[in-house]
Parts: structure tokens; C-alpha cells; sequence
């Protein structure tokens, strides 16, 4: 079954020029209902008001980061199965491996394409 | 009576060496954190690596902006169609070149924290400050949270999408 791209997504990033960027490549791929918050603690207010049907995170963010978001999502018996993308500069080996075993969906590495995007998405949700 | 004069004059002296060594290494104090080898190595070279990483990444991205720009200027609008691909490409081209702004962001706050070290320092050096003695511990980040990788030190999505895989269950 294709994936409803009406889904509400939201994206979470302290840099006003990311949700700008990650938005209209998310418009790009067709999904519609894109919501945004600068950090984890907003997001995580949104996401216990709102069903949403995947979450794109930045990990650096102030109060909440997005690994302490990801646990938050995690650990919540409403939201533990959403799906949840990582977009970061992070790039360790042992940030990976902390978000894989907080139960990341997938991980992508700042800078990255569209395509790049798109096909992780493919990964997470199927085939749209 | 000269002898007498002379012994006064070297207590005096010895005093003042006394007082002037206590200076110099109160002051040292406060220069404790910067002439720490640990931060010369590390907090002071990677603020100058992420300052030269940073440029370059600034110069690869005006290159594709203006790359995709000077693409838009020379479409043929003859052929609507594929003038409309060619400027939706040059669109997403001009997009994926922004997100500069957030890693060399990062980059830079990375240097505004080692420079808040040296300013620290250099006001406590001049008497503003109580004492620069615990700015080591803030240099600690908190252990995940490094930042983007400079060149040659981090992994590539390759090697993320292969960590990632290792972790799922067969």
C-alpha cells in the first residue's frame, strides 16, 4: 500500500534554514501537512497534542535534544511505534549507534541531497 | 650603620621579589586554561580547522548557487516543459546548497565557545573576574554532542546506513 503523503510530518530543527530546506523538500516529494518546532521539548508538546505520521529530527538542539526527543517518543506508549528520522551533522560512529539503540527509524548525515531524503523515506514508511 | 642600611635594603627587595612572584603566578592562574596543552591541541586547533572547514564549505555552496542561477538564466523557454524541469532542478539545487547555513552555523559556534575561553581568561588576566580556575570544565561537551565532523573524521552516510542495518534483527 503507497503512504498517505497527507500524513502530518513534523520536522524539528533549531536552524530556521533547515525546516525552510527539509520543508520544501518534503513539498518536493508531495507531502502536504508539514508542521515545525526549534527543538525537542516543543516537539514533543506537539506530538502529544497531534497524531502525526513521521518525525524528522536535527540531534543539537537546546533544552531538548533530538536523541532526548527520540527517547521521550520512545518511551511514550502513544507515540513509541512513530516513525522517526535523524537528520544531523553528528556523525560518529557512536551517535549512530546511541540513536539506533534509542530505536532511530533511520539516520541521515548533514549536508544531504533530496534524493538522499527521499529514498530514507522510502526506507521508513514504503514506496510513495 | 651601612650594614644596617644595606640589610634593610635587601628585606625591602626581598619583599618586593616576594610580592612580584606572587603576581606572576596569580596571574599564570588565570592563564591556566589557555596554556593548558590539552586546549592548545585541541579546543584551539579544532576552532581553526572548523574556521578553514567552514570557509570551504561557504565557497562549494556560493559555487553551486551560483552554478544554478547562471543554469536558470540560459533556459529556453521555447519548450515550456522542459523549461519548467530544468528551473525545478535549479530550484532544488539552490535548496540543498542552503543547508550550508546550518553546518557552518555549527562550526561556528564551536569557535565562539573556544574564543568565550580566551575572553574569559584574558578578563580574569585583567582583574574582571574572580578566577578563570574552572573553565576546563566547561571545554567537556556533553559526550554525543560533537558538532559536525571536520573532514576525514566523521562517517559517511554509507557507513551510517551500514551501522544501522548491523543493529536490526536478521
Amino acid at each position: 500500500m503507497a503512504v498517505d503523503l497527507r500524513m502530518p510530518v513534523l520536522i524539528v530543527d533549531d536552524y530556521r534554514t533547515m525546516l525552510r530546506i527539509v520543508r520544501n523538500l518534503l513539498n518536493k516529494i508531495g507531502f502536504t501537512d508539514i508542521d515545525e518546532a526549534t527543538d525537542g521539548k516543543e516537539a514533543l508538546e506537539k506530538l502529544r497534542k497531534r497524531t502525526y505520521g513521521l518525525v524528522i529530527s536535527d540531534w543539537n538542539m537546546q533544552p531538548m535534544t533530538g536523541f532526548e526527543l527520540l527517547k521521550e517518543v520512545r518511551g511514550d506508549a502513544g507515540l513509541s511505534s512513530l516513525p522517526f528520522v535523524m537528520v544531523t551533522a553528528e556523525s560518529k560512529a557512536e551517535n549512530v549507534i546511541a540513536a539506533r539503540q534509542a530505536g532511530v527509524n533511520n539516520y541521515i548525515i548533514k549536508p544531504f541531497s533530496a534524493e538522499v531524503l527521499k529514498a530514507k523515506l522510502k526506507t521508513v514508511l514504503g514506496d510513495f | 650603620m651601612k650594614n644596617l642600611r644595606d640589610h634593610g635594603l635587601v628585606e625591602r627587595l626581598t619583599d618586593e621579589c616576594i610580592d612580584l612572584y606572587k603576581i606572576v603566578f596569580h596571574r599564570r592562574q588565570h592563564l591556566k586554561p589557555l596554556l593548558d596543552p590539552s586546549f592548545r591541541t585541541g579546543e584551539l586547533k579544532r576552532a581553526i580547522e572548523e574556521q578553514r572547514t567552514a570557509r570551504g564549505e561557504m565557497e562549494v555552496a556560493v559555487d553551486r548557487i551560483l552554478g544554478a542561477a547562471e543554469r536558470m538564466m540560459t533556459i529556453d523557454f521555447s519548450n515550456p516543459e522542459a523549461a519548467a524541469t530544468e528551473m525545478s532542478d535549479c530550484c532544488g539545487e539552490i535548496m540543498e546548497a542552503c543547508s550550508f547555513q546550518d553546518i557552518t552555523g555549527q562550526r561556528l559556534s564551536q569557535t565562539i565557545e573556544t574564543l568565550r575561553i580566551v575572553d574569559k581568561s584574558l578578563d580574569a588576566l585583567d582583574g574582571d573576574c574572580a578566577s578563570a580556575d574552572e573553565t576546563p570544565n566547561e571545554l567537556s561537551d556533553e559526550s554525543l554532542l560533537n558538532g559536525p565532523a571536520l573532514p576525514g573524521n566523521g562517517l559517511g552516510q554509507d557507513s551510517v546506513d551500514a551501522l544501522l542495518a548491523a543493529g536490526k534483527k536478521p
